[in-house]
């Protein structure tokens, strides 16, 4: 009976992200409404928050690359967080503040290793601008990043804005191939019926745009967010996502607002960031399934779909692969899903050449590799998660000496310049 | 989980509160401790599984066989069948063997009448050819008898002219002359007698000298004997044919019921659960043979024991589905002689020798 049953939410999950992309492709090529109407002329204030941890010469890069955006120099600055880093990514930061005059650039540091969230709200104490912009150290940025961003908050109902989050590193490898892939289809196709109805799940954090209002009134849940007195210093982004939907504003991403970034090229990376990713993504299920009534009475139903059934889907694909290895394992070993794969691989790889030459990925079969990749997430990763949710570590970044975090929020600023 | 419950900036510091959070962590992080490890054995025991069965070639998988089943369904349906159908051919070919001999009996009867009436027959033609010359010749001397006979009838006419005459005369009395007209009908009565028996042996002498209607009826008789003869030689030898076709069949029959008697549905069907058998995949084929022994192992693979032996191996073709892998795999049925009946239960046992020699 329980296999059957797990077979018939993967077929409803299927079922319902199949309609999804292909109602996102109609919603794309057919529905004006699909997109926001974005007003140039509108060019608030903005303060582009960088928290940065271990990332060396790249923070250097990043605000370079925003230094040449295509927004007023006047009405934008770049405020810098430094996450006791261990490497020379504030001596980076300093250069930076020393290089581009043209921009005002602030830096700061905590006096403890806090996380990314709490260095987020730590840069935001030095903001005075209308929109905040929060954005990983480890991107870079199209110059009309802010600009298009700015843009879409003339509606007034939008709360929360993303950008589309190319990949830096298409060719390395395979495991960078695949990441293109998923990365575009995610941004192009995925998050489009979510912004038909003003309701993105989840804006990444690599360019993360809110209105400051907005933020400052979330800063003290983001601040006070624990699991069990442990203090929960990753998934802001999703946090911050859902909040805003919570409180009635619109979420939505921008494909125009365009940033770069690298995406993890070993096994041992990808693993590290998936999990960090899978342990957001249980969490914000939990609180969502613990608030439920408050979601279907408040939320647009697709967006209560959106925050249940993706999640849900993850989880049950930890339950789908256990089902399917102890009853059939070599039905896995089949070709049907690998041809698939490949399939899809092809028309992606083709799109992506065709629509962001930038981003073409030289062997669209790769692909096929993400097939092994689902299985090894949906056991592994999917478990890990679920018993390591006390962790508060970054995820990807690499720290050479464990710092003792400071489980109460001791991250304030040693210095801002 | 109370991730996002917010703390008042001046509410007193509960003191239950941190303890209870520090009691949920640690029992979680023991559950969880304990979960990677029971995954990380799970995942190295379900690779280690794999390997094993997917490298051992002396494993078999016990199959109980119920009366119950299709399989068993089926074959004995199509036993009861061909049983039944051997009983009716056995009495049809009785029958057709009766028939036979009956047409055989009926035969020889005829066949030994058709030489006594050719015999017949020929003796017949034969005499006619003797007497018919010589009632020819006696027709001729006949025709000239009554040739005299009639010119003395020519007299006699006269004579009872005179007779008249004599009366009128009143020379002799009417006795005489009726005496005299007497004698002269009888030989006017004598010479038609005479004419008429010279006709009858013409007729004779057509009968002895051409074929005439009644042998044509005898040849007939004759003709209609060797058709039956030829008809029953006919009937004869299509019954045999159908008797030699059905012995065939029977034969056949016979031979398929002696095989199926050798089949595990039929040993399953006889004996019920007390015959255990087993399924030998082609690649372990030469981990079994009679008399090998059976081990059963704990968690199939380790801690086994010898429960049997092998008590025989089976021909057919028989498909399975892989206890391990689900995939369907070809092999053939074994009976086992089992001392522990309970290892007829065992998802697989193993042949020859302990799977990891323990």
């Amino acid at each position: 009976m329980a296999p059957v049953l797990v077979w018939l939410i993967l077929f409803l999950c299927l079922l319902i992200s199949i309609l999804k992309y292909t109602f996102a492709l109609i919603l794309k090529w057919s529905v004006s409404g699909a997109t926001v109407k974005k007003d140039y002329t509108f060019q608030p204030t903005v303060s582009v928050l960088m928290p940065c941890f271990n990332e060396g010469k790249t923070v250097y890069e990043t605000i370079e690359s925003i230094s040449r955006s295509d927004y007023p120099n006047h009405r934008f600055e770049v405020i810098a967080q430094d996450d006791c880093s261990v490497d020379d990514s504030y001596e980076w930061m300093l250069k930076a503040q020393r290089d581009f005059s043209n921009i005002r650039v602030r830096v700061g540091r905590n006096t403890a290793n806090s996380g990314k969230a709490r260095s987020v709200c730590n840069a935001l104490q030095h903001s005075t601008a209308e929109l905040i912009i929060s954005i990983d150290s480890d991107c870079i940025f199209h110059p009309d990043a802010i600009r298009e961003l700015a843009a879409c908050f003339s509606e007034p109902k939008i709360g929360s804005v993303g950008g589309r989050v190319g990949v830096r590193n298409p060719n390395e490898n395979a495991i960078t191939q695949i990441q293109t892939f998923i990365y575009y289809a995610a941004f192009q196709v995925y998050k489009v019926p979510e912004n038909w109805t003003r309701s993105v799940g989840c804006i990444s954090g690599c360019l993360f745009a809110i209105r400051r209002d907005l933020l400052l009134e979330i800063e003290p849940k983001i601040r006070s967010r624990h699991w069990f007195g442990i203090p929960v210093n990753q998934g802001e982004d999703r946090f911050l996502t859902h909040q805003t939907l919570l409180r009635g504003y619109g979420t939505y991403i921008n494909n125009d607002a365009l940033c770069w970034t690298t995406v993890p090229s070993t096994l041992a990376e990808l693993f590290n960031q998936q999990l960090r990713w899978k342990r957001s993504i249980i969490r914000d299920l939990f609180y969502t399934l613990r608030t439920l009534p408050q979601h279907v009475w408040s939320l647009h139903p697709n967006t209560v779909l959106t925050l249940v059934l993706t999640p849900l889907g993850a989880l049950l694909g930890l339950l789908v692969v256990l089902t399917m290895l102890s009853g059939n394992p070599m039905e896995v070993a089949g070709p049907a899903p690998l041809i698939v794969y490949l399939g899809i691989g092809a028309v992606l790889g083709f799109v992506i050449r065709k629509y962001s030459a930038r981003e073409a990925v030289n062997n669209p079969l790769a692909f096929g590799a993400y097939l092994g990749w689902t299985l090894i997430s949906s056991l592994f990763i999917t478990t890990l998660a679920l018993c390591t949710l006390d962790s508060r570590d970054w995820g990807t970044r690499s720290k050479e000496k464990e710092q003792e975090a400071s489980e109460s929020d001791a991250g304030g600023q040693e210095s801002a310049s | 989980m109370p991730e996002d419950k917010k703390v008042p900036a001046n509410a007193k510091p509960s003191v239950i509160q941190p303890m209870l959070y520090k009691s949920v962590v640690t029992i979680y992080r023991i559950f969880a401790i304990v979960t990677l490890y029971l995954v990380l054995f799970g995942v190295l025991a379900y690779g280690f599984v794999m390997g094993f069965y997917a490298l051992n070639t002396s494993w078999a998988a016990p199959v109980i066989l119920s009366p119950a089943d299709d399989k068993s369904l089926d074959f004995t349906e199509k036993l009861v069948t061909s049983r039944q159908t051997l009983e009716d051919l056995n009495v049809d070919m009785k029958r057709l063997q009766e028939g036979v001999a009956e047409m055989n009996k009926h035969r020889a009867a005829l066949v030994a009448l058709e030489p006594e009436l050719k015999a017949a027959i020929v003796r017949e033609k034969q005499h006619n050819l003797a007497t018919g010359p010589q009632l020819l010749e006696l027709d001729k001397q006949k025709q000239a008898d009554n040739a005299k006979t009639q010119a003395v009838m020519a007299q006699v006419r006269e004579v009872e002219a005179t007779i008249n005459k004599d009366l009128a005369a009143g020379l002799i009395t009417k006795g005489d002359a009726a005496t005299q007209r007497a004698a002269l009908n009888q030989a006017e009565s004598t010479y038609t007698d005479s004419k008429i028996g010279e006709i009858l042996l013409t007729d004779s002498i057509l009968e002895k000298t051409t074929t005439d209607t009644k042998s044509l009826d005898v040849l007939d008789k004759q003709a209609e004997l060797i058709s039956e003869i030829a008809q029953l030689d006919i009937a004869i030898g299509v019954a045999q044919k159908q008797i030699y076709e059905e012995t065939k069949q029977i034969n056949m029959l016979k031979q398929a019921l002696t095989t199926a008697k050798s089949t595990p549905y039929y040993l399953s069907v006889s004996g019920g659960s007390a015959v255990n058998f087993a399924f030998v995949p082609y690649d372990n084929q030469g981990s079994v043979s009679v008399g090998t022994a059976v081990y059963d192992c704990y968690l199939n693979m380790v801690a086994c024991k010898k429960v049997g032996t092998v008590k025989q191996i089976f021909a057919g073709e028989e498909h399975a589905i892989h206890p391990i892998f689900r995939t369907d795999i070809r092999g053939f049925l074994i009976q086992m002689q089992l001392d522990h009946t309970e290892s007829a239960k065992s998802k697989t046992v193993f042949l020859n020798r302990k799977p990891l020699f323990f």
